[in-house]
């Protein structure tokens, strides 16, 4: 049986290397923490900024439809009348014709304002262009956080890899809080704070 | 002869939109894709600028830089300037009005409001 003391000695490096290699593990398993977590963060901003996106464009979307149906249904109605404006004036009696071209007149009035909404509702695309550019935002810094991940393991990412997806990622200006929803109560508080700006 | 808005935003929808609104109430509008897009259309305009309508966020030159650049020439110190933004925080209104403008609106924005607030300062066009 060797030596206690002898087995020790010889123990105590592998040992010290061991404990050495656990601390470095450890070490890297914190420095892996911080951006995993700021990751997880994000996550639920982009889904929630994805998720408006997809629900302000269908609201949109089906309001501008139901004015397309008004002013398609208009329309048809429009058709009806001139061609019985053009069979009374073809029979010789015009005596409905100034009735009829006034009711015309106010159809095409109806969709004329209704085309004007539908351009109104068009803001979305505004909106929700600063939604996505948020949420690609958000996305780019979870890949930023992702290559740190790969940086800290065995093995990295190298320096020119990075660089590449660093260039070829666009600037984004964008408000993070754009929204569809009413903002009559903000606007009112603005229209307010400004009254107050104007009496001082 | 017709008055002149410059209409400032990134969003080329926002620009047709506000632009549209405006032409069909008589007025002349020209329009500018940054704060330094705009300073360049300033400087090239012939006649007179009667009122600005401008976004924020914008790459190059924000609404607040176009603002502040505006209110430091003297041409331009009483000329109106309307925000037309979707940042709707109490800092951004208070910023906004630090630098000079005259009115904030908060988007989307129903064109009969704005339409309000351009009336005010220049007529009915």
């Amino acid at each position: 049986m060797p030596d206690s003391t002898v087995l020790i000695k010889e123990i105590e490096p592998v040992i010290k290397d061991l404990a050495e290699g656990i601390n470095n593990i450890v070490g890297q398993l914190k420095q892996l923490q911080s951006p995993l977590s700021e990751s997880q963060s994000k996550v639920p901003k982009a889904t929630e900024q994805l998720d408006k996106i997809s629900e302000q464009t269908e609201q949109a979307t089906h309001q501008m439809l139901d004015q397309i149906e008004k002013i398609i249904e208009r329309e048809q109605e429009v058709s009806e009348g001139l061609k019985t404006i053009k069979e009374n004036a073809v029979a010789g009696d015009i005596s409905n014709v100034p009735a009829l071209a006034d009711t015309l007149v106010g159809k095409a009035d109806e969709s004329c304002n209704d085309a004007f909404d539908i351009m109104n509702v068009l803001q979305f695309q505004d909106i929700t262009s600063q939604q996505i550019n948020h949420a690609a935002s958000l996305l780019e810094e979870i890949e930023t956080k992702l290559h740190e991940i790969i940086e800290i393991l065995p093995g990295g990412l190298d320096q020119p890899s990075m660089e590449i997806i660093e260039s070829a990622r666009k600037s984004r200006v964008y408000d993070p809080h754009a929204d569809m929803t009413n903002k009559k109560t903000e606007q009112d508080e603005v229209d307010s704070l400004f009254a107050q700006k104007e009496s001082q | 002869m017709a008055q002149t808005i410059l209409v400032v935003d990134d969003s080329p929808t926002v620009l047709k939109f506000v632009s549209f609104s405006l032409k069909n109430k008589g007025f002349q509008v020209v329009t500018a894709c940054d704060g330094m897009d705009a300073i360049e259309k300033i400087s090239n305009l012939t006649g007179s600028l009667d009122l600005i309508i401008t976004d924020l966020n914008m790459p190059n030159l924000d609404g607040y830089g176009l603002i502040d650049t505006l209110r430091q020439n003297e041409q331009h110190q009483e000329t109106p300037i309307i925000i037309l933004s979707s940042e709707d925080g109490e800092d951004d209104r208070d910023r906004g009005m630090e630098v000079g403008a005259s009115s904030y609106l908060v988007k989307p924005f129903k064109p009969s409001l704005l339409l309000t607030e351009v009336t005010r300062y220049l007529g009915n066009g």
